[in-house]
Parts: C-alpha cells; structure tokens; sequence
C-alpha cells in the first residue's frame, strides 16, 4: 500500500480540529495563540497535499501560497503577542475570561 | 511502502505533540511539543516532494515564531497563575462540536477521488524562486503579491514594537520610573 493524498487531508484535518479546540476551549491565552498558530499549520499542510493531486502547471500555486500563509501567520503571531503583553500590563491575568471590558 | 512508514511515524509524532498542546498544563510546555509538531510537519513536507516548504517551516515556525512565543511566555512569566482552569463549561460543547464537524467534514473528503498527479512538480528553491519572481507580463504575478507582504511584515512590525512600548512616546515617565 502507498502513500495516498487522502491520508495528508485527514492528518491536516486531524491537526486542525486539535487547533481550533485548542484556541476555542482553553483559557490561557498563549494557547489561544498557540492553537491559531497549529491550524494554520494544518490548512497549509492541506494545501500542499492538494497541490500534489495537480497537474504539472496547476501545481506551482500549491507551492507558492503557503509561503505567504507562513508570512501572514508572522505577522499574525508577532502583532497577537504584542496585545497580549499590552493587556496583561493592564489586567495582570492571562485568562482570557477576564478580557471582558468591551463586553457590551 | 516506505513513505508510508515514514508518514506513518511523522503522523503519529504531530498528531501526539497537537494532542500534547491541548493537554499541556504550562504553556513553555505547550511550545515545546508545538515546535515537534512543526518538525514532524517539515519532515512531512519533505517527504511529499516540497522540500523548500519543509525548510521554511523549520526556519519561520518552528524558529522564529516559537522563538517569539517563548520569549513572551518567559517576559510574563506565564506560570503565575497555575490556579485558573484548564477548562470551563464551554468546552464541553466545543470540543464534540470540532469533533462533529471533524466528521463531516472527513466524510466528504473520503468520498472524493483523490489521486497523486504523476506529472506534478517537485516545490524545490529553483521552481519556488522562478515562479514567486516571474516578473513576465504573462506571468502569475506573484511577485507584487511578494512586495505588498513586506509591506504588511515592516506595519507588523511597527505595530508590535509600539504596542509592546511601556508609555506611549514619553521617555520622561520611563525615567522617572527607573528613578523610584
């Protein structure tokens, strides 16, 4: 038995649902980042592993777009943990429950 | 059959340490078996022929974003407050939610025909790098695509140094402070 593409798809979906409960249902909010940072491994996991069930002039973009996922978590993570050292100065807490002054 | 093998232990390394994020109690914790996970996920990207992805991730993930993440952990001192909950009652509808949802959507994606192309092209650095500045008129255009994502990392930036700043733009009150 070979390596089938639809492996790769459930590996990525497998690591995704860990991300997203991570980020929805833990309370520390590192985690919260930690769980975005961890799907978005997963969606691009997933886009090579399409990329690879192309033809040979479809397949380039597969290659392409998740480098610029890659750039845009950067600055995604490098912005995220910027506010997060600006509320903690404020609130000194890390659980995301207490965040709730823009609770309406 | 051995890149099966080979998937099969890189699939089961960042499917342990994701699961070890969910369940890690401090966060440097959590880094460390994140940083596994990005590895192993290189390793898999190495492996299905994209190899400069692979070393990308290694290099932006698992260097320089975990590298930010563990100084913030360490600048906060994030064990301080062992005492809040891991959990709350919210994720006990979360957590079957993601699963439902993980099953729907795992279902239509066995259901589809899904084939290796036996003409697709190997990601290495001279394929990546001809497409990504192929400044042709007739080209993708990646490379204005390439310009504006520089743009938006130098804001990123601008943005995390002014944001992390103790006072906004006044260097007597920081004085002061030392002072005291």
């Amino acid at each position: 038995m070979e390596l089938q593409p639809i492996f790769i798809q459930i590996l990525a979906l497998a690591i995704f649902s860990i991300g997203i409960m991570v980020a929805i249902s833990r309370r520390n909010i590192f985690f919260l980042l930690m769980g975005v940072e961890l799907a978005l491994n997963a969606v691009n996991l997933s886009f090579v592993g399409f990329a690879k069930t192309l033809p040979a002039d479809m397949s380039v973009a597969g290659q392409i777009v998740p480098l610029f996922a890659i750039a845009i978590a950067a600055a995604e993570a490098c912005v995220g943990f910027a506010m997060v050292i600006m509320i903690f100065r404020n609130r000194e807490s890390i659980d995301s429950d207490s965040y709730s002054s823009m609770k309406g | 059959m051995l890149a099966l093998i080979y998937f099969i232990v890189l699939a089961v390394i960042a499917l342990g340490s994701a699961l070890c994020v969910l369940l890690a109690r401090h966060p440097l914790y959590a880094g460390l078996s994140l940083v596994t996970s990005m590895v192993s996920l290189a390793g898999i990207y190495g492996l299905i022929g994209s190899p400069f992805m692979g070393v990308v991730q290694i290099m932006v993930y698992a260097g320089a974003i975990m590298m930010l993440v563990t100084f913030v952990i360490m600048v906060l001192n994030g064990a301080r407050d062992s005492k809040t909950p891991m959990f709350d009652k919210v994720s006990l509808f979360v957590i079957p939610a993601v699963l439902v949802l993980a099953g729907l959507v795992g279902f239509a994606l066995v259901r589809s025909p899904l084939a290796f192309d036996a003409t697709t092209l190997r990601g290495s650095v001279e394929l990546t790098s001809k497409t990504l500045f192929d400044m042709a008129q007739t080209g993708p255009g990646y490379f204005l695509l390439f310009e504006v994502l520089g743009l938006l990392l130098l804001s990123a930036m601008v943005a995390a140094v002014l944001l992390a700043k103790k006072r906004l733009g006044s260097i007597e009150t920081e004085n002061t402070e030392v002072k005291h």
